[in-house]
């Protein structure tokens, strides 16, 4: 039996030295231990004594998605424990010591989200950041994370993806199964998020639908995209890619536009698996 | 009702404990680390050790006999050993009603390390920390 696998990329190791930061202003913030919220394009940070307690991104589920697909939390549980601990600022507490969730879950559940959402917020953006001096979050104090060490945590990430599969158009666009006559099996995590891939839904779609982080739909995505399974749905003519987000990509480049004969070529619809191979190939350079 | 710190606090209270974390294994962050990390660095043991967790878990030759739970939140093996001359690794991973990819790491002393208790223990941990 041949069973394709997708040899595993390394996990990449945070660097010791982030050279000039994702968010000057968020170090500055931290070094003067302010306490509001950082409104950026995609998302913001909300920061207590310098320390970042919670993060929102629409493009990633938020806490309360998170605890509401297991079934450990309800929405209507949510909502009740935010109307009456929101203005003290003690969800957080309210909920654990009600005995709504028990402190592990809502700690692992916190990290997710933060982690997951800052990811976007610091993500590249040309919209100038903005920082509301005021309250912390109503959530109140789960486990506060270090500006450095989210930052560095957020550089680790996007060079994860990158070396995964360099292309980050399976992170925003509609994605579509590709038409291969055998899929090979994968992995049941990776399976729940092909099974959601109608050529209709975006990787946060899909985030929302399973009620998981949006960094691990985005991982398993390029993973299923290396595989030559899950690609993007209107792959646009080539080599013009007006819809590649230079958001995510930490070193945006254009692609060469000398390509044009082999190129057309290679992008006509083919059943030809090789010819399928080398277009992925082609896609992953381009995207280098 | 034990948090992360607590139930790292807990894995350093075995005999031969050396260092623990919480880790997640499809990005490799440490959710929470307590005492030495093996080279020193617990982000570094973290994004390594996720490495092997995701490969455990998801080959299918470590997967019980009966098939993968299908709801797909239980994950499909429950802990990994690792012996070097000197030291254990223990990688139990932690069944989640919500989704999640999270385990927790022991890293024991071989000289008065006790492997069979370290296992039991880290399993009620792991059980612990999301059940209360």
């Amino acid at each position: 039996m041949t069973v394709v696998s997708t040899p595993a990329p390394r996990l990449p190791l945070r660097r010791r030295s982030v050279g000039p930061g994702v968010s000057p202003m968020l170090r500055r913030l931290a070094a003067e231990r302010a306490t509001g919220v950082l409104l950026r394009e995609r998302g913001s940070l909300h920061l207590a004594d310098g320390q970042v307690t919670y993060a929102e991104s629409p493009e990633s589920p938020g806490l309360d998605v998170l605890l509401a697909t297991g079934g450990v939390l309800d929405t209507e549980v949510w909502r009740e424990a935010v109307a009456r601990a929101g203005t003290d600022g003690r969800v957080g507490r309210f909920l654990v010591d009600s005995g709504r969730v028990t402190e592990g879950a809502l700690e692992l559940c916190h990290a997710a989200a933060l982690f997951d959402a800052a990811y976007f917020v610091l993500g590249p953006s040309g919209a100038p950041a903005r920082f509301r001096y005021g309250a912390a979050h109503w959530l109140g104090p789960v486990r506060p994370v270090p500006v450095a060490a989210l930052e560095r945590e957020t550089l680790r990430r996007r060079e994860l993806l990158h070396r995964i599969w360099p292309d980050p158009a399976t992170d925003t666009a509609p994605l579509v199964r590709a038409d291969r006559a055998a899929e090979p099996p994968v992995p049941a995590r990776q399976q729940a998020v092909l099974d959601q891939v109608n050529g209709v839904r975006t990787a946060a779609d899909i985030s929302f639908a399973l009620g998981r982080p949006a960094f691990h739909t985005l991982v398993e995505l390029r993973r299923l995209a290396t595989a030559g399974i899950v690609t993007t749905a209107s792959q646009p003519p080539r080599p013009s890619r007006p819809s590649r987000p230079p958001q995510v990509d930490p070193a945006p480049e254009q692609p060469p536009p000398a390509l044009e004969p082999a190129s057309a070529l290679l992008t006509q619809p083919s059943a030809d698996p090789d010819v399928a191979l080398l277009r992925r190939v082609r896609d992953a350079l381009e995207a280098l | 009702m034990p948090g992360i710190d607590e139930c790292l606090l807990e894995a350093m209270r075995l005999p031969g404990a050396l260092g623990a974390a919480v880790v997640d294994w499809t990005s490799g962050l440490a959710l929470g680390t307590v005492g030495d990390a093996p080279g020193g660095d617990h982000e570094t043991t973290a994004a390594e050790a996720a490495e092997l967790a995701r490969l455990a878990a998801e080959h299918r030759a470590f997967a019980p006999e009966a098939g993968p739970d299908q709801s797909g939140q239980d994950p499909p093996v429950e802990d990994l050993i690792i012996s070097n001359v000197d030291t254990y690794h223990v990688l139990r991973f932690v069944a989640t009603s919500f989704d999640s990819s999270v385990f927790l790491h022991l890293w024991l002393a071989r000289s008065d390390g006790n492997l069979a208790l370290a296992r039991i223990r880290l399993g009620e941990m792991a059980g612990r920390l999301v059940l209360g």
